[in-house]
């Protein structure tokens, strides 16, 4: 089975010293490299490097914007009502609201902000928050009763709790809440320049020709993929594993 | 005496559970300096006990005197923090009392060399073995220069070598700290090593059965025929109860 120490493909990646995260930069160096080949070939001349940057950038930009409001969000909820009494009385209330399907509150978010840059981010917002808070509230009910009273006996107690218990407990939950929000986030913001076509990579892939598969598709479906492994790669990776060394069992 | 309790009851903390209690009129006391071990079966409610000595859970009905203001604890599973390192676990309760940086981390560092651990301060509880995460445990307890130190089960998940050089460090930090030291223990011989006197629970609710005094001179030999005899009557006590 590929994976298994045994397996002939894992044993020559082994001898090879390509450990998963040198993997990675390998399959990102041959599918970059593969898209230089194709531009040297011509084969994106017809695409409009411009428009198509500042349509990415837009994207990115918004969704960067619309991930820190969810962070301070999600974090600031989930920390207050985790070191409340009444975690169990909002739990179920949280959990109807963010199974409300996000594009379903579009039109209230037109209604509401017009098709403006500020409805996009404040819709991504809502969609983003949910994973980050949840994965917090989980990560503080789930804590062990031992651990919860440790931080008791040795004085985190009131808004110091949050500070030094509560927080740093979360770290990992913020992490994976955030990977998964970001993932979303990528969907609400596309989808959002879509519908309302506003200017951003969304109302660029909106307006590419429905032929079929052409270069000016491709080279935004690349400009992403950079742009999320990236992200991935520098940020995400180094933070898991830090959280794996430290939170390890 | 540093506690006092007069006759406690104390339910679970899980609705369904709350027709029977945890704990049920519970009276004993424990002289200040003394080390004291609880022992009983499963379903005794010892750690219940416990959460109620040290205040984490409201008791129904009873007394509790508490002439201790300092309380520490030693967990059977640790409960170091995972984000912190060995130094700055044990520092923990001496940041919450707002020591400053360079004071906190000198009063850790003195007691993880106690503990023997000195050379791993910045280490995280992940690296580190279960002899290892309960010295640091102890060491947090001891920062703190507590006046009443309970401890649940702290050998239960050690091998007997390290357990035995744990119990042996043990007693000399009893001696040299003169605090008072509130055990749950499973094992009879440990128990009778350690302590100066033993608390029988029974279960269902638990109770508080007798408590028997160990009139053994210090250091005990655990080999001599005094030892194994009070190892045989506090077997049959055990055993008439269960």
């Amino acid at each position: 089975m590929i994976g298994s120490t045994t397996h002939p493909l894992t044993r020559a990646l082994h001898r090879a010293h390509l450990t998963r995260h040198r993997r990675a930069w390998l399959i990102m160096a041959l599918i970059v490299g593969t898209a230089l080949l194709l531009v040297a070939s011509g084969y994106f001349n017809g695409v409009a490097w411009p428009t198509l940057a500042d349509a990415v950038v837009r994207t990115t930009y918004r969704l960067a914007l619309a991930y820190g409001i969810a962070l301070l969000i999600g974090v600031s909820i989930a920390l207050i009502v985790g070191w409340s009494p009444f975690i169990d009385f909002f739990f179920p209330f949280f959990d109807i609201l963010q199974n409300l399907p996000s594009f379903a509150l579009f039109p209230l978010f037109i209604y509401f902000l017009g098709f403006t840059d500020l409805m996009i981010i404040l819709f991504a917002v809502s969609s983003i928050v949910w994973p980050i808070l949840f994965a917090i509230l989980t990560a503080i009910k789930s804590a062990h009763t031992d651990l919860n009273d440790a931080a008791t006996i040795f004085g985190a107690r009131g808004l110091r709790r949050i500070r030094y218990y509560l927080a740093p407990l979360s770290f990992p939950a913020v992490l994976t809440g955030s990977i998964v929000g970001i993932a979303i986030g990528w969907e609400a913001v596309i989808g959002a320049e879509i519908i309302a076509n506003i200017a951003g990579f969304g109302a660029f892939i909106k307006n590419v020709d429905t032929t079929g598969i052409n270069p000016t598709a491709i080279a935004g479906a690349l400009g992403i993929l950079v742009i999320v492994f990236i992200i991935n790669r520098l940020i995400w990776a180094p933070l898991l594993d830090e959280s794996s060394r430290r939170y390890a069992e | 005496m540093t506690l006092v309790l007069s006759r406690v009851t104390a339910h679970f903390a899980d609705e369904k559970a709350r027709e029977a209690p945890a704990i049920k009129d519970i009276s004993f006391s424990i002289p200040a300096g003394a080390f004291v071990s609880i022992i009983g079966p499963s379903g005794a409610g010892k750690s219940t006990l416990m959460r109620v000595i040290l205040g984490l859970m409201k008791h129904a009905s009873g007394e509790v005197v508490r002439n201790f203001s300092r309380p520490a604890m030693v967990f059977q599973n640790y409960a170091l923090f995972p984000w912190l390192s060995a130094l700055d676990n044990v520092a923990f309760g001496l940041r919450m009392d707002g020591m400053p940086r360079k004071d906190r981390e000198h009063v850790a560092r003195e007691k993880l060399k106690e503990v023997g651990l000195l050379h791993l301060e910045n280490h995280f509880p992940a690296a580190l073995s279960g002899g290892q995460r309960q010295r640091v445990g102890l060491a947090r307890a001891l920062a703190i220069s507590p006046d009443l130190l309970i401890m649940d089960e702290p050998f239960s998940n050690l091998d007997t070598i390290t357990s035995e050089a744990l119990k042996t460090d043990l007693l000399k930090i009893w001696r040299s700290y003169g605090m008072t030291i509130l055990m749950v223990n499973h094992l009879i011989p440990d128990a009778i090593e350690l302590s100066d006197e033993i608390i029988v629970m029974g279960a269902h609710p638990g109770h508080a059965e007798k408590t028997i005094p160990i009139n053994l001179s210090r250091p005990r030999d655990t080999r001599s025929n005094q030892f194994f005899k009070e190892v045989d009557v506090l077997t049959e006590t055990i055993r008439k109860i269960s």
